[in-house]
């Protein structure tokens, strides 16, 4: 009895054009499209700043400076010191990248460096403007560092003498990690919220509709008139709708694969992650599996019970509204935390999933960590299934 | 057989009813110590004004609600009892029971008979036999949202009916239905009293009732105030017709300011 349930709910969603649309087709496009679109912006903001070439004026510029910047893609104008104010108003406004200024007696100073004190040298530049910044980053980090070694291998004839040690000049297995570690890595910032957003989300849609929309359109009343247990019922409901939410995570976790080339950079927060580099055992896949089903299990559990306890879908999309932001802290708790996670997190509800799929995407999930997690989303699970069963079985909120 | 003991039912009203009653109580009785029987091959009617007790009694019956006090049986068993075994005993059809309008008339006389326990054949089977006589064959393949509101009527006669159940209970069976559809009803309800079923309705129509049912109920209030054939009942009051009768009642059962306006 309980297939024949299942089977019609599933019915009740695939044959419907409008909620196969809402529930798999368009999030999973609007995430394809979202997250190819920001990747690929961010990749072409990158490329852009690449590209520039940014204006430096320069103030009291010494020669030596002049012979060393010619070399660089850079475009250099070289003013008169008394025109600074005009020139920090073209920083302002992003007509011009950066300001260097040199102290007047740059030169002597160099010369004269047992007595005289270091020159300093000032950048002038706009942080809210990407150019601007990049500018600052190449000249400070790069040129001037150059220039600064150009000028004391003229002091002493050479620096070799100065320089104690290198780093990683020749080492090329600098990267000690486990194969496809560093991918996890990537992929555990964003992947554990989305995912868990995503199963919400999918489950939440069809979820008001398949218990409250069918009290509100009286549809449910006649199901209870047969001779099926309401725990029969009411597992369908769930089961179906588990089944919808798992499909519709489904379509969005391949929208968002589909979008890694463009979107990888988005995902990974700044960190490496390609498809090619994910190599999970059987075992992950089967926890991973394990994890997302009982996750689901909760959503639905919950969705499915305030649903039932609600008079109306605008009722109960209101009771859900607050459940689904509980959701979205605990989910977005894995990119704001570092570190080892403690075990008293894994007995924690939802939350420990979301940390159990993280850690198993690092591949530091423990069986013990993994068993907790499960344990505690089952007994919840089965705490909510009890609870559904008991509103069914109630006729003052079955028939309001 | 439908025996009702002693039956009683109070609702515990939340704060929004109370306000809409009126009323500061906590509770109302819907039904208040009813008793009655009806056997099987009669057409058993429970007549009253709207808010009397008829639909709470005959959803107890149907078992979507519970009794506060008193025994309820349906063809032997205990309501209270065997919830499940008295649902596959019984049909019950009101206007508060919608069908999907998504789905076909076939796939949901098909699946309300899987979930009565029904084989397929079976199905297949009762199924023709409803739609043809309801005349719904053509429709069958259509989704239930592109049928008239009197096909829909029909078809959810046929989802309460398609496992053949021993008791038929119907909430006001011709309420809202255009004369035609209302006929097919009434015609089918005698045709399942001629085959030995035993129907229960309620009606606050006496037309309904005088054309129908070989028995009746009066309630009033949640109280049984009359029972027996139609011509006991306005004999003992000195009534000329149903309608008579059933004001004499109302007049000396009703508690409301208004009962002297009548």
């Amino acid at each position: 009895m309980l297939l024949v349930v299942i089977k019609k709910e599933l019915l009740r969603v695939f044959t419907d054009r409008r909620l196969v649309f809402s529930a798999f087709i368009l999030p999973a496009l609007s995430i394809f499209i979202l997250y190819s679109l920001m990747g690929r912006m961010i990749g072409n903001m990158a490329e852009s700043i690449d590209e520039h070439v940014p204006l430096v004026k320069v103030a009291n510029a010494p020669e030596s400076f002049k012979t060393h910047i010619e070399a660089e893609a850079v475009q250099v104008e070289y003013i008169d010191s008394t025109v600074m104010d005009t020139t920090k108003v073209e920083i302002l406004e992003g007509d011009t990248e950066l300001f260097i200024v040199f102290p007047d007696i740059f030169e002597a100073n160099i010369e004269a460096y047992e007595v005289a004190t270091k020159p300093d040298v000032d950048l002038f530049y706009n942080p809210s403007k990407e150019y601007s910044q990049s500018a600052k980053n190449l000249l400070e980090y790069t040129i001037l560092p150059e220039y600064e070694e150009t000028l004391l291998t003229e002091r002493f004839g050479g620096i070799a003498a100065f320089t104690a040690f290198t780093i990683n000049q020749e080492n090329q297995e600098a990267k000690i990690v486990e194969a496809g570690k560093e991918v996890g890595f990537g992929l555990s910032f964003m992947m554990p919220m989305l995912l868990n957003i995503m199963l919400f989300a999918g489950a939440m849609g069809i979820g008001i509709d398949v218990i409250a929309g069918e009290k509100e359109r009286g549809t449910m009343a006649t199901m209870l008139l047969t001779p099926v247990n309401r725990e029969t019922i009411a597992m369908g409901k769930v089961l179906s709708l588990g089944i919808v939410a798992v499909i519709s995570a489904l379509c969005t976790f391949g929208a968002i694969i589909a979008s890694l080339p463009n979107a990888a950079n988005l995902l990974a927060a700044g960190n490496e992650v390609s498809l090619a580099g994910l190599a999970f055992s059987p075992m992950d896949y089967i926890m991973l599996l394990v994890i997302l089903i009982v996750q689901v299990g909760i959503f639905v559990g919950l969705i499915c019970l305030i649903s039932v306890i609600a008079k109306s879908v605008k009722e109960a999309g209101t009771y859900i509204s607050p459940i689904y932001i509980l959701v979205m802290i605990s989910a977005f708790a894995t990119v704001f935390t570092s570190g080892d996670v403690k075990m008293f997190n894994y007995f924690i509800p939802v939350l420990g999933n979301v940390f159990a799929i993280k850690e198993l995407l690092l591949r530091e999930l423990s069986y013990m960590e993994f068993g907790v997690t499960v344990g505690i989303s089952i007994t919840l699970i089965l705490i909510l299934l009890k609870f559904i069963t008991l509103a069914f079985n109630n006729e003052k909120i079955m028939l309001n | 057989m439908i025996e009702v003991v002693d039956f009683s039912k109070v609702y515990r009203l939340g704060k929004k009813q109370r306000s809409e009653l009126k009323t500061q109580d906590k509770t109302k009785k819907a039904v208040d110590h009813i008793s009655f029987k009806a056997h099987d091959g009669e057409i058993f009617g429970l007549l009253g004004p709207n808010g009397a007790g008829k639909t709470t009694t005959l959803r107890t019956l149907s078992t979507l609600i519970k009794p506060t006090k008193g025994t309820l049986i349906v063809q032997g068993i205990d309501v209270t009892k065997d919830e499940k075994e008295v649902r596959r005993k019984i049909g019950f059809l009101t206007n508060e029971l919608k069908l999907d309008k998504h789905f076909t008339p076939a796939y949901t006389v098909e699946y309300f008979g899987q979930l009565h326990g029904m084989k397929k054949e079976m199905i297949k089977k009762r199924r023709q036999e409803l739609f043809d006589y309801f005349d719904i064959t053509e429709f069958q393949q259509k989704k239930i949202a592109e049928l008239s509101t009197g096909m829909i009527q029909k078809l959810s006669l046929v989802v309460s009916l398609i496992h053949d159940p021993e008791v038929v209970i119907f909430d006001e069976p011709t309420n809202g239905l255009d004369i035609i559809t209302a006929k097919a009803v009434t015609d089918y309800l005698q045709h399942l009293k001629a085959s030995g079923k035993l129907i229960i309705i309620s009606t606050h129509i006496m037309n309904v009732a005088e054309k129908l049912c070989d028995r009746i109920g009066i309630i009033i209030e949640g109280k049984l105030v009359a029972k027996g054939h139609i011509e006991e009942i306005c004999a003992e009051l000195e009534a000329s017709n149903l309608e008579d009768a059933f004001f004499k009642l109302y007049q000396t059962h009703h508690t409301d300011v208004m009962k002297g306006a009548i």
